[in-house]
């Protein structure tokens, strides 16, 4: 009785489901145990694992009741600590095994579109999607959904889709090695964490030297460091990529485009020698091939032939997919979401899932957290772009400022160890692109007044920026205190209004403040752009969900 | 007042590899640079100089070198001694304001031992060197502010390896964070108007001072020589394109009395607070009020629009 407690509370979140599950945790049935050493070292695992979804999910549960923060990371990190291969132990027990998503952007967005194709394919999916993307995020969202008897709740015709942060890798395929692993694309992100761009590829092909043959690798043809993590490879290795030569930068009549793109990988690993590019899309993702050695980009099996913008968010794609043609309209903005829909495209082509769960899966895709999601407000719309990186950064821009319509935006920049605490790559972001394009902006975050710097060289009209840092200097606080002490004077009848409205009202921060005065600025019906960093994302939402316009993430949206 | 020109004056900098070293946003420092100039009617015209160019130091009055990843770093450092090292010799022996930043700092100084693998040679503009430990010993990663000139600079810093210095001059002394090696509180180095450092993100636009006193250097020199320009090109003998020599003709003396306390004036609120924001950041509460107080900053003066 007491042990089933925390699982029915657990089933109560997680509940709404789509099907119920249909029979009990199915046996690990596989392999009967020989021995009876081997029964007992099995049974030992059961009940360790047991033990560890117990303490996981009591913790989960009191830290939401508590209101210590979502609850889930926590949830992974007691587990693993009871017992350390419960990511292992849970992960082997599904049907249809693991797919994992990682790279610098879309990971999120590609997961959530993989998650959809699978469900409409008739399986049951399992995902990190309201967790971390570390190993602790990963052992959460399987131990939320797995038996005191340390069974998953579901597992025949059952899959774990698993989003997994560039530098888990390596630790996260160890434990579950997966059928399909699927890596987007490889941009500078968070150099202070992670160092530099080239040590990321070392634990990708560290993690990739660990899947065994059977995997099949999914990669970006498009992006040359990511193709060239098939180079030795043993098992299956399926490309995408986009053929739409007239999204060519190179033959555009703007050169600025071309001029202000980061590129991340420049040279050939093989010589040493600089890509030649007859194609680019974005950055570095193009056609491109070695001047002097074969390297080049691979062709790819599934290709976006024909992209055409429809509207702000919405995308019509002619592609081939081995051989055949399709047409598939991908809801979201920016040319990235189309790499990302190619991307769950080929991964599920990888598990032979036929066309019409791709197609209506991804068609009836809705923005998942803060990547492009809706919400209105006072009669206005809230449209939520996260950007963390110059390249993802790059393309919100681009895709804000393409269209000939005057945009009230919203920059959220904060510093925190999630965002990386090196903001200089915000030099490295083409605001240049916005001149002329805003009508007001409204700059808020830890960093607010870098980013007010960075807009001011970019030569946008000082008058249409706000700044609402998320503090007030504290070398102003003695005007700050004055300005109070004079408001109260105000009050109290001491000082006469004219006096009172010489005096300036103190300045606004935090980011209560500065959602209200964009808000403000923004006239009713029309939409306000935010583009936050990860944790200003996470700021938002909070702050939205406070004012009433949003459910709190972690509550039971998993399925 | 004092700028009554009868010709626009003209900056001319080189950038060098812009293509490889250009990790740590610093696009900023050029952008800056050229914002500054134009405000002031000066125009900053930007020559990127990458792999296999040369370097002719009398066609530019100022050189920037960023910084990039250790594996970009070799073929550059190649590159840097065998094409431009006599050219930028000449330029910094002659007084032509040089910024290098992180990579290129380390490149300028006389060589970089990486954790494993060869040195790398540099041109030893400084007298300096540089050491990379090993990955077990932590990157120098963070934010920085260090003493400069009676003010202050902030910026970021991330490096592996740890620089030494000989008999150069530290650019400054560091207030809060790790400096050239985190041993001796030095940050940089400084060789007549050569400046090393390995502050980013970016290091100009929140430091006006210091990008208005590379301009104003590199105008005292162009335009308020006492002796004509004379360079004697001797680097020009080892560069093949000898066509494009005579296309800087010698300037007129135009102006005598641009220093470096003449430039006018900017309205520099939001970097001031920006520059005040990372110092209180790093907890120099009283050095951020002098900032303040020194550049005329209250309240309200940016926000209220």
């Amino acid at each position: 009785m007491r042990k089933s407690r925390p699982s029915q509370a657990g089933e109560q979140e997680g509940a709404p489901v789509l099907r119920e599950p249909r029979m009990g945790p199915q046996p690990l049935a596989t392999k009967r145990p020989k021995t009876r050493n081997q029964r007992r070292r099995t049974r030992q695992r059961h009940l360790e694992a047991g033990l560890a979804v117990i303490a996981g999910q009591t913790v989960g549960v009191l830290s939401r009741r508590l209101h210590l923060g979502g609850g889930t990371s926590i949830v992974g990190i007691v587990a693993q600590r009871v017992y350390p291969d419960i990511v292992e132990h849970l992960a082997t027990q599904l049907e249809h095994g693991s797919i994992i998503i990682t790279g610098t952007n879309g990971k999120t967005t590609t997961s959530n579109f993989i998650a959809s194709i699978m469900r409409h394919a008739g399986l049951y999916v399992w995902n990190n999607k309201e967790g971390s993307n570390l190993m602790r995020g990963v052992a959460a969202a399987l131990v939320t959904h797995a038996l005191p008897n340390g069974q998953m709740r579901r597992t025949a015709e059952a899959i774990s889709i698993l989003e997994v942060d560039e530098a888990a890798l390596p630790q996260v395929v160890r434990a579950v090695p997966p059928r399909v692993l699927v890596v987007t694309n490889l941009f500078r992100d968070q150099l202070d964490r992670y160092g530099e761009v080239d040590s990321i590829l070392q634990y990708w092909q560290q993690a990739i030297k660990q899947l065994p043959d059977t995997s099949t690798l999914v990669l970006n043809a498009d992006d040359p460091a990511i193709a060239n993590l098939g180079i030795g490879f043993q098992g299956h290795i399926l490309y995408y990529g986009i053929d739409d030569l007239s999204l060519n930068l190179l033959s555009q009549q703007d050169p600025t485009d071309v001029h202000h793109q980061t590129l991340d990988t420049r040279v050939c690993p093989a010589c040493g020698n600089a890509y030649v590019y007859d194609v680019q899309f974005y950055s570095h993702m193009g056609h491109y091939h070695c001047p002097t050695c074969d390297t080049s980009r691979p062709q790819p099996e599934v290709s976006a032939k024909h992209i055409h913008l429809d509207t702000f968010d919405s995308w019509h794609v002619q592609l081939e997919k081995a051989g055949e043609a399709h047409e598939l309209t991908v809801p979201l903005p920016g040319l990235y979401n189309v790499y990302n829909a190619l991307a769950a495209v080929t991964a599920a082509q990888a598990l032979a899932v036929g066309w019409e769960p791709i197609s209506t899966a991804i068609e009836q895709a809705v923005p998942v957290f803060g990547r492009g999601e809706r919400i209105e407000a006072e009669g206005r719309s809230i449209r939520l772009l996260l950007a963390k990186n110059p390249t993802g950064f790059n393309e919100v821009l681009r895709t804000l400022f393409t269209e000939e319509v005057s945009r009230h935006i919203l920059f959220v920049l904060n510093d925190n160890t999630a965002d990386g605490h090196d903001i200089s790559w915000i030099w490295d972001v083409d605001f240049e692109r916005a001149v002329g394009h805003t009508t007001t902006v409204t700059v808020a975050g830890t960093r607010a007044a870098d980013l007010a710097l960075r807009l001011k060289y970019a030569g946008l009209p000082q008058e249409q920026i706000t700044v609402v840092p998320s503090a007030p200097l504290r070398a102003l606080r003695q005007q700050i205190i004055q300005a109070r002490k004079a408001r109260r004077a105000r009050r109290t009848g001491k000082l006469s209004a004219k006096q009172a409205a010489q005096l300036q009202p103190a300045a606004p921060y935090g980011l209560k403040q500065a959602l209200s005065v964009a808000l403000q600025q923004t006239p009713v019906g029309e939409t306000l752009f935010v583009v936050p960093t990860y944790t200003a994302l996470l700021e938002i939402h909070r702050e939205l969900g406070q004012r009433g316009l949003t459910t709190n993430y972690w509550e039971g949206k998993n399925v | 007042m004092t700028q009554n020109f009868s010709q626009t004056r003209t900056l001319t900098l080189g950038h060098l590899y812009p293509d490889q070293l250009n990790l740590y946003g610093d696009r900023g420092n050029i952008l800056t640079l050229r914002r500054r100039c134009e405000l002031r009617g000066i125009e900053l015209r930007v020559v990127g100089l990458g792999i296999g160019d040369a370097l002719a130091p009398d066609e530019y009055d100022l050189l920037f070198i960023g910084g990039g990843q250790d594996k970009e770093q070799a073929p550059v450092a190649q590159d840097l001694y065998d094409l431009k090292g006599i050219g930028l010799w000449a330029a910094v022996e002659d007084d032509m304001p040089v910024l290098a930043v992180c990579g290129g700092f380390q490149l300028l100084a006389h060589y970089y031992r990486p954790a494993e693998g060869p040195d790398m040679r540099g041109l030893g503009v400084f007298d300096a060197w540089t050491i990379h430990k090993g990955p077990q010993v932590a990157r120098c990663i963070g934010n920085i502010a260090l003493g400069w000139n009676g003010s202050t600079l902030v910026g970021f810093e991330n490096h592996g390896g740890r620089t030494y210095l000989g008999t150069a001059k530290p650019l400054g002394r560091v207030l809060k964070g790790h400096g050239n090696n985190a041993e001796d509180h030095t940050e940089g180095a400084i060789y007549r108007n050569a400046f090393g450092t390995y502050l980013h993100g970016s290091l100009l636009p929140k430091n006006p001072h210091f990008a208005d006193h590379l301009i104003a250097l590199a105008l005292q020199r162009k335009y308020d020589r006492e002796e004509p320009f004379a360079m004697h090109d001797i680097s020009l003998d080892l560069v093949t394109d000898q066509f494009n020599h005579h296309t800087t003709e010698p300037n007129l003396p135009a102006t005598r009395d641009t220093n470096a306390d003449q430039l006018s004036p900017l309205d520099d609120t939001l970097e001031w607070e920006a520059h005040a924001a990372m110092l209180e950041r790093l907890g120099l509460y009283s050095e951020a009020i002098d900032v303040l107080r020194t550049h005329h900053i209250a309240l309200n003066s940016s926000t209220a629009s």
